[in-house]
């Protein structure tokens, strides 16, 4: 009995075995499937990328692989009141979704805007099924519970009848807005959600109260409860990068997506500025003020995702179980960042919709926010960027820095002026430089790494015909996978180094071995039955 | 109010008429109809049937007559006759948007099967359609993201349908149910403990009267055995 035990305990089968002289052949993935590799640019709409004009608004070409339509900016330009059915028939706006009233100083552009909001809920569940409803991938593969503001929009949510994906309009993040210092702007929350929800204008010049004496700060004992509207009027005296966000539930709220940049521009003539840039990322149309000085405008939207408290909207259906899990059995003090979007999106979708794409010599503004709960430090490479606004106020010509890490807690905002002039300080010259969050989790997705707000700013030069880095074809492959982020894929497979570094193989069972350990164990069982058979006769007699 | 003030304020200055035609859809600032279809009668339909005059409302206030739902329709289930003709007056009392949408329709009649009214806020629509023969249930939904998950979602049989839809508020159950609290209170551990000293009686009592159990068991077999109809041969 003695060497039945002894036995046992040393076949006992482990999981993991040691493999004596030659360790197990390299697999080069776990999983072999190719299926999942997506191309890196689907090519939807090529004729998107030229500087074209629609609605007499002249837009800037755009040579990414995803393009903003040009037909929502003109829309966003001119109002949905004043573009012809056939532009409004090319965007999913509603009809009011953007109003554009008087022009109260006669200087050629309008000054009373109407702005309607409404609150969408990406990637979630339905007691239809087992799958998640009005999906919108962050990177291949990840679709994590969001919300967002999305402008009033029209028809089907989802592209078609037959698709779970949102339609171009409701997306990550909250759409920039932006108006002219001085204008009557009113912005309308009709909250489509079924939990309350504000609008609260941070940063951004507004009275307390509404001029009939309601709410105009979008506080919490102020809830616009689901199917009401509410409309918060403001007429900002001051401009600068601001943001807006929901201030109920706020923690929560704000982490799951509901906040955006608001950006009031100068006062100018003929000043028709891109009420909306859908997606953040290029303006399409910029300002007057910003076209005096710069070639090219963008908007970088910083936002962080915690995977747990995203799912909650995924796990339960009742409005109830969702308030109570998010609210309350949700501990946010607890609470980690898993995913790091640049413009709603993550590695490698940033290289599609969020690039910087530049020739020599411009001078390129940002509007850089942050909305992810963490701290971020911005690194373009090969650039030194100097900061000319913060939080919304300009700084002197002394005051500027001209640094490589743009350092912002949340919510703050970055005005910056990115010169690509080969100087050796501004710029070493054309690349496809990268530029992230030096914090190490920011470029990782869920842990994985390159990912999270991993983007390229590309000297035109160096893109191909689709507005993708030339290159990095073997990169790109890897990257747009959801094999990849979703952990299965080695990470070096290049070349003669797959076979070095890719997944040591699993070992065979050693059969002896497990011969061994049963034969052990059903001797052990068949001696205790004989001795209880034994003791019973015993017993008996 | 305000709102409506101001929004009437632009509709007379700016765009006295705005309403247009695209396809067959119409849109206006309250709303859009899409494929709507109140003489073209399906193949399979000699003559309209029926007129049916259905009003709808779709609200958040619909929805409290149900637990753990957001939105609703005030009506979830409608009945009709095959090639019935159904004139709908579609009221939203909300002031959010919100849509009637009936999927399922043939294509040659309404593009993409679908029949689609959309209301950009409080305000009322009317639009009719003719359906076919088949007899066939029809989902009617709001599309919104979450609103027919949050329980805007109807049905529409024709000829008493082909089955019910899912999660329809009031009427089916969801494929996928949500998980609740259960109270198990001292009451439900009492009777937890009963039942297994029952269980365990009956082990115990037919130890005991193994013999007799036997015995009754036996008498009852060849009592089966008498009567079962092969022994009638
Ligand atoms: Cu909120
Ligand atoms: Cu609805």
């Amino acid at each position: 009995m003695a060497g039945a035990i002894y036995i046992i305990y040393y076949t006992y089968p482990h999981q993991y075995n040691k493999a004596g002289i030659n360790p197990p052949d390299t697999i080069y993935n776990q999983a072999k499937d190719n299926s999942n590799i997506e191309k890196p640019c689907s090519n939807l709409h090529p004729e998107w990328r030229a500087a074209q004009v629609i609605e007499d608004v002249s837009i800037n070409a755009s040579p990414d692989c995803e393009p903003d339509n040009p037909y929502e900016v003109a829309t966003s330009v001119r109002g949905t009141n004043n573009v012809s059915m056939g532009t409004l028939m090319h965007t999913d706006f509603a009809q009011d979704a953007l109003i554009m009233g008087e022009d109260l100083d006669k200087d050629g552009d309008p000054d009373i805007i109407n702005i309607k909001l409404e609150v969408v809920e990406l990637n979630g569940s339905s007691p239809d099924g087992e799958f998640l409803i009005n999906t919108f991938d962050v990177a291949p593969g990840i679709q994590p519970g969001l919300w967002v503001y999305a402008p009033k929009s029209r028809g089907m949510a989802v592209k078609n009848y037959n698709s779970l994906v949102s339609n171009p309009l409701l997306r990550a993040p909250s759409p920039v807005i932006r108006v002219e210092q001085g204008d009557k702007v009113y912005v309308t929350l009709e909250n489509t959600h079924y939990l309350p929800h504000t609008i609260h204008l941070h940063g951004v010049d507004h009275p307390w109260m509404t001029a009939k004496g309601e709410d105009n700060d979008g506080m919490e004992e102020h809830a616009v409860f689901p199917g009401k509207s509410h409309t918060y009027e403001i007429q900002p005296r001051h401009v600068g990068t601001m943001l807006y966000h929901c201030h109920v539930q706020t923690a929560q709220h704000f982490m799951m997506g509901l906040g955006g940049m608001f950006i009031v521009e100068e006062n100018h003539p003929n000043n028709w500025l891109q009420t909306f840039n859908v997606g953040a990322g290029v303006v399409r149309h910029p300002s007057v003020a910003v076209k005096k000085e710069y070639n090219q405008e963008y908007d970088l939207h910083y936002q962080s995702i915690d995977k747990k408290l995203a799912h909650i909207i995924q796990e339960a259906n009742d409005p109830r179980l969702v308030a109570q899990h998010m609210a309350r059995d949700y501990n946010m003090t607890e609470s980690f960042e898993n995913y790091f979007l640049l413009n709603g999106h993550s590695f490698p979708y940033t290289l599609r919709d969020s690039m910087i794409i530049s020739s020599e010599n411009e001078d390129i503004k940002l509007h850089v926010a942050n909305f992810q709960r963490s701290a971020i430090a911005l690194h373009i490479h090969g650039h030194k960027a100097t900061i000319t606004a913060l939080d919304g106020v300009d700084l002197t010509q002394a005051q500027q820095i001209t640094r490589d890490v743009l350092d912002m807690a949340t919510a703050q905002r970055n005005d910056v002026h990115l010169k690509t002039q080969n100087d050796g300080l501004h710029s070493y010259g054309p690349g496809l430089w990268m530029f992230h969050d030096h914090v190490p989790t920011g470029t990782t997705t869920d842990g994985i790494e390159p990912g999270g707000n991993m983007a390229i700013l590309a000297y035109k030069a160096l893109l191909d015909e689709h507005g993708m880095p030339k290159m990095h074809e073997h990169l790109l492959d890897q990257v747009f996978n959801k094999e990849y982020y979703a952990k299965r894929q080695a990470v070096w497979t290049e070349g003669s180094f797959g076979a070095l570094l890719g997944d040591a193989g699993i070992l065979e069972p050693n059969y002896l071995q497990m011969l061994l350990f049963g034969a052990a164990i059903g001797l052990l069982v068949g001696l205790f039955v004989l001795l209880i058979l034994v003791i019973k006769r015993k017993f008996k007699s | 109010m305000k709102q409506i003030l101001i929004g009437l304020l632009f509709i007379s200055l700016y765009q006295p008429v705005f309403a247009m035609e695209h396809g067959g859809m119409i849109m206006d600032e309250t709303g859009m109809i899409m494929n709507a279809n109140p003489d073209q009668l399906p193949r399979d339909c000699p003559q309209i049937s029926e007129n049916k005059d259905i009003t709808i409302h779709a609200g958040q206030q619909y929805a409290e007559k149900f637990t753990g739902k957001m939105f609703a329709f005030d009506t979830q289930e409608w009945n009709v006759k095959p090639c019935a003709k159904i004139n709908i007056t579609f009221i939203n009392d909300d002031q959010i948007r919100h849509q009637l949408m009936i999927h399922g329709l043939p294509g040659y009649l309404y593009p993409d099967g679908m029949f689609h009214l959309e209301l950009n806020g409080t305000g009322q629509l009317q639009a009719s359609l003719i359906l076919p023969s088949q007899k066939k249930t029809y989902l009617v939904h709001c599309e919104l993201p979450q609103h027919m998950e949050k329980g805007m979602k109807a049905q529409l049989k024709v000829e008493g349908g082909d089955g019910d839809l899912p999660s329809i508020p009031g009427i089916s159950e969801p494929i996928k149910a949500d998980l609740y609290n259960t109270n198990w209170n001292q009451l439900s551990y009492a009777i937890l403990a009963f039942s297994i000293l029952i269980g365990a009686a009956i082990v115990l009592m037919s130890v005991i009267y193994s013999e007799q159990l036997t015995r009754l068991l036996a008498k009852l077999g060849a009592k089966l055995k008498r009567n079962s109809p092969s022994d009638l041969h």
